[in-house]
């Protein structure tokens, strides 16, 4: 009897784990990496490459395009310069992953798709699905980082709390602005002009500009939960560090608050605006 | 039944072990080295190099202060008969030999500057970030790659005086860390996914010991020589002898 046991008590952990996700992602992933099917993909998303991306990103993909430089000027007289991505290194500043992570493709394929505000990247409104996946799929292939990392998990983001750009939360926030030394770059005011506004580089060894809040943009979208990644996950390649495990998850939302102050976005700023 | 039993153990563990060997199949592999090789070698300067002394410009008042207004790079510490110190000597894409050292690598945000400058780690251990410093620092480290690229490993917020971090040392290679609030500190750190790594002292000295007998790539890396590939043969229990001499 006890052997019968011991059998089904085996034949339950071999049952388990043949449908742990694990077994299964491993079983899908041999199959996405199918050749020929790769290779289809790689090819279409090659030629959408070619007709919407090469002339600023370069036919290689290292941001060599004929376009160059693209300048933009802000209200305020600030111009900034902005570099098509050089995707041979890997590197991604919107990622829903930890700071030295690749990006998920879901997050590359929202990029694609909603565009970059203030960068001159433009929505691609008509893209369908399967075009998307090919595009990412052809813009990854350009780095051989992907040939020795796995992408992380995601960092998963709950619905902002009810207080966020509550009064209270602003004032919290503001106090963690200050703190966290956030205006040392961006300003007491958000306004991108810090003391050490003028001395920031990124990794391609390029002058970079601190985000002017009162423009009210974020380049990865204005929403609650993007700038909420953006202090969690950081802007990798960039001046901006990952506070993932320099302040709490609450803290974040109070800096979400305050931020979101900053760029005019509070219920009570869009009210002020409409009247 | 009894086979029954044995059956369905053996058909257990080959599915844990194939779900587990995509990820593990380039692993380093601990093995006992019994009569092991030794790499032994000074690393050199053609003629003696001026160590540059680098500027510090802020515009926080505090900082002028604290920080100061110009240090020695500390680039090229050459010894009088030109042995060069904060040499990498590593050997590459080595498949096995002994135990990898179980140390954490402390990077210090000490007085404006990193510290160490330069220094070796090793890959499974964690980088302990610390900010000594009542200044905000942020610790911002990647890959050096070819064609002067970098590649983001960690960039981390330390805004606070006495903050520690604790991050995973997970990829390998040439690492250089800058903070972006202090464009003037630099440091390097070479991450090695085996134990068979070392550092020239100052008198450019270095060994490497218990290495399994075998033909090895091994680099030499220095922040302002640059780096050199070269293959080496070690032999059981005898010293081999490595050394190079940097010109500029």
């Amino acid at each position: 009897m006890r052997v019968f046991k011991i059998l089904a008590l085996f034949m339950a952990i071999a049952l388990l784990l043949i449908s742990s996700p694990d077994f299964i992602s491993a079983q899908d992933e041999d199959a996405e990496y199918d050749d020929a099917a790769y290779e289809a993909l790689l090819e279409k998303g090659k030629e959408y490459y070619n007709a919407r991306c090469e002339a600023c990103h370069g036919a290689d993909g290292d941001g060599k395009g004929f376009v160059d430089i693209i300048r933009v000027s802000e209200k305020n007289g600030r111009v900034l310069e902005i570099y098509p991505r050089d995707f041979t290194v890997g590197v991604y500043k919107f990622r829903s992953t930890a700071t030295g992570c690749l990006p998920d493709d879901k997050d590359l394929m929202g990029t694609v798709k909603r565009g970059i505000t203030k960068s001159l990247m433009p929505p691609q409104d008509n893209i369908s699905s399967e075009e998307t996946e090919a595009v990412v799929e052809y813009v990854k292939s350009f780095s051989e980082r992907y040939e020795e990392e796995d992408p992380c998990d995601q960092i998963s983001v709950a619905d902002p709390p009810v207080w966020v750009a509550s009064e209270k939360s602003i004032e919290k926030g503001k106090k963690i602005y200050k703190d966290m030394k956030c205006w040392e770059c961006h300003g007491d005011l958000g306004k991108g002009d810090g003391p050490k506004s003028n001395d920031i580089t990124d990794d391609w060894g390029k002058r970079l500009l601190p985000f002017n809040f009162v423009t009210g943009e974020l380049k990865r979208g204005s929403t609650a939960e993007n700038v909420y990644m953006t202090f969690t996950a950081g802007l990798d390649g960039t001046g901006m560090p990952s506070y993932q495990d320099t302040l709490n998850e609450e803290d974040r939302w109070h800096l979400v608050s305050y931020t979101l102050k900053l760029m005019g976005l509070t219920e009570s700023d869009k009210k002020t605006a409409s009247h | 039944m009894k086979k029954l039993v044995f059956l369905a153990l053996v058909l257990s563990l080959f599915i844990v072990d194939t779900s587990d060997a995509r990820k593990k199949k380039k692993k380093y592999e601990v093995i006992d080295v019994t009569n092991g090789g030794s790499i032994t070698g000074t690393i050199k300067a053609a003629s003696k190099v001026d160590d540059p002394v680098m500027k510090i410009e802020t515009k926080k008042p505090d900082e002028v202060e604290f920080c100061g207004t110009e240090f020695q790079s500390n680039m090229y510490i050459i010894s009088p008969d030109l042995g060069v110190k904060n040499v990498v000597v590593a050997l590459l894409k080595v498949k096995q030999g002994k135990a990898m050292p179980e140390k954490d690598y402390v990077i210090n945000n000490l007085k404006c500057q990193f510290e160490p400058l330069v220094g070796l780690a090793f890959k499974g251990n964690n980088f302990v970030i610390k900010n000594s410093d009542a200044l905000f620092h942020n610790t911002n480290l990647g890959i050096q790659l070819k064609g002067g690229k970098k590649r983001a490993v960690y960039n981390l917020a330390l805004p606070n005086l006495n903050q520690v971090l604790k991050k995973k040392i997970k990829t390998k290679g040439v690492h250089s860390i800058k903070c972006d609030a202090h464009p003037w500190m630099r440091a390097y750190v070479y991450s090695s996914d085996s134990p068979y790594a070392a550092l020239t002292d100052d008198s450019g000295k270095f060994e490497i010991t218990d290495i399994p007998a075998g033909t090895y790539k091994v680099l030499i890396w220095h922040e302002g020589f640059g780096e050199v590939k070269q293959e080496i043969t070690v032999e059981a229990g005898q010293a081999t002898t490595l050394d190079h001499t940097f010109s500029k």
